[in-house]
């Protein structure tokens, strides 16, 4: 096992505080909160107290907020809810694959390109179209940002899904929104909790089998939830400070890899991107290889095509983007990442590559 | 025309095969591809704009690459 010099995989362990909650409301609130004892009344209370946390946080009401066990659900929940059989259902090439699922059931679907920059291109999306658009506000692959206040005033009559699953709390809602969608890990919460949030008014009906009024399958954990609320409060608290520092530490990496390595794709413009998502694609070199040798160096980085053997499709990300699909991994920076293991990653992607390229 | 057969062999190794082969041609000349990984289109179009040549697709899995550098 090889030490890491650096952590730069889109997941980071929780915070020290998240962990205390974590530890805490397992042994505090580990009750039903839907029972009737008075153990489960006290769990109510927390759990209430952590949904106003949230709901705070994320811009939204807090009545406005189910908790999903499984993030997986929520474009589901969130888009299917919203759709009528007449409907059509609006999505990027960019999109994720829970919608192009989604978008395989529906009669009328309308898929709309993008340009090399990651952003949504609407030409051809008709005023006259009626229906739910799934619009990402950020890519999780590429961390490019939709112009989603610019889409969402553009197309008045469209009712809204909008994916913050990666982008969270770093970007804005538009001001019209029916549905919307956040995963706990896009704040450096805990991972397997997602939040579905429905506007209240929107035309929404629980897309999956039910026999009463809830709005979703009820599968909380309510330890999770806490520890979520935390880390998101410490969360915005951090990048406050971070954010400008994080940016810096991106352009400097854009840039050096651009000037020092030729034949090199980076996803995305800077300026309309998420600061702590990179996407470098290689040409003529093998992704997986390049991973495993920056990991022999001493850093873990993600790969963002496929090309491996479980998977032998190109990123449809990239593909869609006309950018190269092979020898690509994505670099996350976390807040409180150092300059120093930056700039030494960058040293370290230019051998790799150097070396790969020659052998 | 020189072909170059990469069916069965995934990325990035049919477009590396793609710029060896185009460094043994004139310019204006052209090769034949047959790949069937299918990042190979994706990955071509990108390589073409990178280097400056010419691609367009033939068939399913088939390639015409001319050389214009």
């Amino acid at each position: 096992m090889v030490d890491l010099a650096g952590n730069f995989l889109s997941e980071t362990p929780l915070s020290a505080q998240a962990r205390q909650a974590l530890n805490d409301a397992f042994d505090q609130g580990w009750h039903d909160p839907r029972k009737l004892s008075q153990h489960s009344s006290r769990a109510r209370i927390l759990l209430d107290s952590a949904m106003e946390s949230l709901g705070n946080s994320l811009g939204v009401r807090p009545s406005e907020i189910e908790p999903i066990g499984e993030p997986a659900l929520a474009p589901h929940l969130a888009i299917s809810g919203l759709l009528k059989p007449e409907d059509t259902l609006i999505y990027s090439q960019v999109d994720r694959k829970e919608v192009f699922a989604l978008a395989r059931r529906q009669k009328s679907t309308l898929e709309l390109p993008v340009n090399r920059l990651g952003n949504i291109l609407l030409d051809s999306l008709s005023p006259t179209v009626r229906g739910v658009l799934a619009l990402q506000g950020a890519n999780a692959e590429t961390g490019v940002i939709q112009d989603v206040e610019g889409i969402s005033a553009a197309f008045p009559d469209l009712r809204l899904a909008c994916d913050y699953s990666s982008g969270g709390v770093r970007i804005a809602l538009p001001h019209r929104w029916e549905t919307a969608f956040f995963d706990a890990k896009s704040w450096q919460g805990p991972p397997g909790l997602g939040f579905v949030a429905i506007r209240e008014g929107a035309p929404w009906k629980n897309p999956l089998p039910h026999l009463s009024n809830l709005r979703s399958p009820q599968s909380l954990c309510l330890p999770l939830i806490i520890a979520a609320a935390v880390a998101l409060e410490e969360w915005i608290e951090s990048e406050k400070k971070q954010a400008q520092r994080l940016r810096t530490l991106s352009f400097e990496l854009r840039s050096e890899i651009a000037l020092s390595i030729e034949n090199c794709d980076i996803a995305g413009d800077l300026s309309t991107s998420l600061p702590h998502i990179t996407s470098l694609s290689f040409l003529y070199v093998q992704g997986e290889e390049l991973l495993r040798k920056l990991e022999k160096k001493g850093f873990a980085v993600d790969s963002g095509s496929a090309c491996t053997a479980e998977d032998l499709k190109p990123s449809h990300v990239l593909a869609a983007m006309g950018l190269l699909t092979h020898g690509n991994i994505r670099i996350t920076l976390h807040h409180g990442v150092d300059q120093v293991s930056v700039h030494e990653l960058i040293s370290a992607i230019r051998t790799a590559v150097s070396e790969l390229r020659t052998s | 025309m020189i072909e170059i057969d990469c069916t069965g062999m995934l990325c990035p190794l049919p477009i590396i095969e793609t710029a060896r082969a185009i460094r043994k041609i004139e310019n204006g000349q052209a090769i034949t591809l047959l790949a069937d990984d299918p990042a190979t289109e994706p990955d071509l179009v990108a390589w073409a704009r990178m280097t400056g040549n010419k691609i367009e697709v033939l068939a399913a899995s088939k390639f015409l690459i001319t050389k214009t550098v």
